[in-house]
């Protein structure tokens, strides 16, 4: 708890982060890639996700940081690698950490033109921004910072627990287009967020005393769901409590995903999405702070009168009215990080057969190169990521992909995937970064979806 | 064969490749964070003519007390180690001043004094005065509730003029050494 404290501090907020899945986008007309484009090609007839192995994937991302920066064991003193570790941060580094579990999924076709599917997943979700005059404050105190404004606008993260229940309809519009659309009912059990905070904190020499302390248009808030009990206003650490409410029993949302799929040419294709346009509204257990003012702290003036002034008393009662700290439990609504997917493929190589659903047969090449492009919007800028990929079929039931990826965390990221048919059996595994992998400790992200479904055709 | 081969590959890459350096995540238990807080604490600027009462004679002492509320708090009080306070005077008067500082307990008890700050006469710029306090040697400090600040004036056989502007004036400050773990 200690250690998790200690990240949660050093994360220092901002709005959450989605998994940028680019080896999964567009591959092997997996069932599961109909999550990142709900027009993806596939064709089977139809398919079981194995309850709880269908789909798990987690993305655990930091810039500037590494693990063994901080707990390598290597003799160095903690605080001074602490120290130098952080002072290396600014504040656009941030850690993520973005996690899914599918507990079911299915899809049919209803004919050539008409695929369904649906699911539930669980999703655990957040990013932190490191708030370094927090942390320089919190570390150093104010005394070797004179003249400094400690900003509070720097305090910045989101972190969401929810279950998403999902249904989705493809349609075949032409031989070249596909649609397609997802609808999504979010059920929240925790949330903790901050953004769009305001004000300093600053200590100057002063006239009438040694120094002046001024917070200045001090404006911050600070929202919980699921976390504090409102009867109790106690934390909540029932873990089962946290789980129950993902399955439609907490602070309920709503989003859609919209994709499509444009055949130039049989060997060109573009494709695009757009995922998580919604928001969940938090009812349940609220508790939102805010403090709001300004205030200007000169120390105790002594006045040498015959009343006993109380000083303190009175300082105490203007700083709570001049920069008051409030709480309510009104609800309130976060909006989910919308994502942008985009690709373009170009296929080539031997032209091969395979056998679709309704025993119809489908030409594919096996080989193929092309382009994805993701952005994630958040209020600070829009987290872009670049991936040049090669896909290669070894033959009908097996495929395997190949990325190059440039984002905000690396510019050498090179993720691997493959997809197997085993009769009925599908399984399928994709790694993301993996030069990483020779030391995980150093690395700065880490990112897997691994999966197993049963399809049909 | 060469497709299975490659497959085996992709597969094991993982498997047998990866690794990770050992950690010691025990190391945070080392972690000491040593802020250093500074805060404005007392001031005043005082004139001949507050030293006299309602009947006009003069008083060659004056005394004020404020709460001190920093051991209130138990984050301060578990970790403050060391703390400092600053002081600077001038002294416009014709005679000498001497400011006394006392810490006070809940019911009024001196349990750390200063020693007396002694500013002479017409002195507008002398040196700051600062004191030490080491709390593992002055642990009492901790139960400090409050601050007594005491002017007093020296006896020179005269009374002082209460229509003289001239001024002593006194601020001060105190920075207080904290180590914390985590």
């Amino acid at each position: 708890m200690k250690k998790l404290l200690f990240f949660l501090l050093i994360l220092c907020i901002h709005k959450t982060v989605a998994q940028n899945k680019q080896v999964l986008y567009n591959f092997a007309e997996l069932p599961q890639t109909q999550l990142l484009n709900p027009a993806a090609e596939t064709n089977y007839k139809y398919y079981v996700g194995i309850p709880l192995l269908s789909g798990f994937s987690t993305d655990i991302g930091s810039t500037g940081l590494v693990l063994t920066d901080l707990f390598a064991r290597d003799n160095i003193n903690i605080n001074d690698k602490i120290a130098s570790a952080f002072n290396k941060l600014t504040t656009q580094d941030f850690v993520k950490i973005n996690t899914q579990l599918e507990v079911f999924s299915g899809g049919y076709r209803l004919n050539d033109k008409i695929n369904l599917s649906f699911g539930f997943y669980e999703e655990v979700d957040g990013i932190g921004y490191y708030a370094k005059d927090v942390y320089d404050l919190y570390s150093q105190g104010n005394s070797a910072h004179l003249n400094r404004s400690f900003s509070v606008s720097q305090i910045q993260y989101k972190l969401d627990v929810l279950g998403v229940l999902h249904f989705g309809i493809s349609k075949k519009v032409d031989e070249k287009l596909t649609i397609g659309g997802r609808f999504k009912i979010y059920s929240a059990s925790l949330n903790l967020e901050s953004n769009n905070n305001a004000g300093t904190f600053t200590t100057v020499e002063g006239a009438n005393n040694l120094y002046t302390h001024y917070f200045n248009s001090i404006n911050a808030t600070f929202r919980t769901s699921g976390l504090v009990n409102a009867e109790t206003d106690r934390y909540n650490k029932d873990i089962d409590e946290y789980v129950k409410n993902t399955f439609l029993a907490g602070n309920l949302g709503l989003g859609f995903d919209a994709g499509f799929t444009y055949k130039v040419s049989p060997q060109l294709e573009f494709s695009g999405s757009i995922l998580d346009l919604g928001f969940v509204s938090y009812s349940k257990n609220v508790k939102t702070t805010n403090v709001e003012g300004d205030f200007v702290f000169e120390g105790v003036n002594f006045l040498f009168g015959d009343d006993n002034v109380n000083y303190w008393g009175e300082i105490d009662e203007r700083f709570n009215e001049e920069l008051p700290r409030t709480d309510n439990q009104d609800t309130y609504i976060s909006w989910r990080p919308t994502k942008l997917n985009a690709a373009v493929k170009y296929s080539f190589g031997q032209r091969r057969s395979k056998v679709c659903y309704d025993n119809r047969y489908k030409d594919f090449y096996t080989d193929a190169i092309g382009v994805q492009l993701f952005s994630v919007f958040r209020p600070l800028r829009p987290q872009l990521a670049l991936t040049a990929f090669y896909e290669k079929s070894l033959s009908n039931k097996i495929h395997t992909k190949f990325t190059y990826t440039v984002d905000d965390i690396s510019y050498a990221n090179l993720g691997a995937g493959l997809s197997m048919q085993l009769g009925k059996v599908n399984f399928y595994g994709m790694f993301d970064n993996i030069l990483s992998y020779k030391n995980l400790s150093s690395s700065n992200s880490v990112s897997l979806q691994l999966g197993i479904n049963l399809i049909f055709n | 064969m060469r497709f299975s081969k490659l497959i085996y590959f992709i597969l094991s890459f993982f498997v047998f490749t990866s690794c990770a350096e050992s950690l010691d995540f025990n190391q945070l238990d080392d972690y000491v964070v040593k802020p250093v807080l500074t805060s404005s604490l007392t001031y005043f600027k005082v004139s001949p003519i507050q030293f006299f009462d309602e009947n006009g004679v003069q008083q060659n002492s004056r005394e004020d007390i404020t709460d001190f509320i920093v051991f209130e708090n138990s984050f301060f009080r578990k970790n403050v180690v060391k703390m400092v306070f600053n002081a600077e005077f001038k002294n416009e008067f014709d005679r000498d001043a001497m400011i006394q500082v006392d810490f006070l307990d809940a019911n009024n008890i001196a349990i750390y004094s200063f020693a007396p700050i002694i500013v002479e006469s017409g002195d507008v710029d002398p040196p700051p005065y600062e004191e030490d306090i080491v709390i593992a040697t002055n642990p009492n400090i901790l139960s400090a509730t409050k601050v007594r600040f005491r002017a007093f004036l020296e006896d020179t056989g005269t009374q002082m003029n209460p229509l003289d502007t001239s001024e002593f004036e006194f601020k001060s400050s105190v920075t207080l050494f904290v180590e914390s773990d985590f």
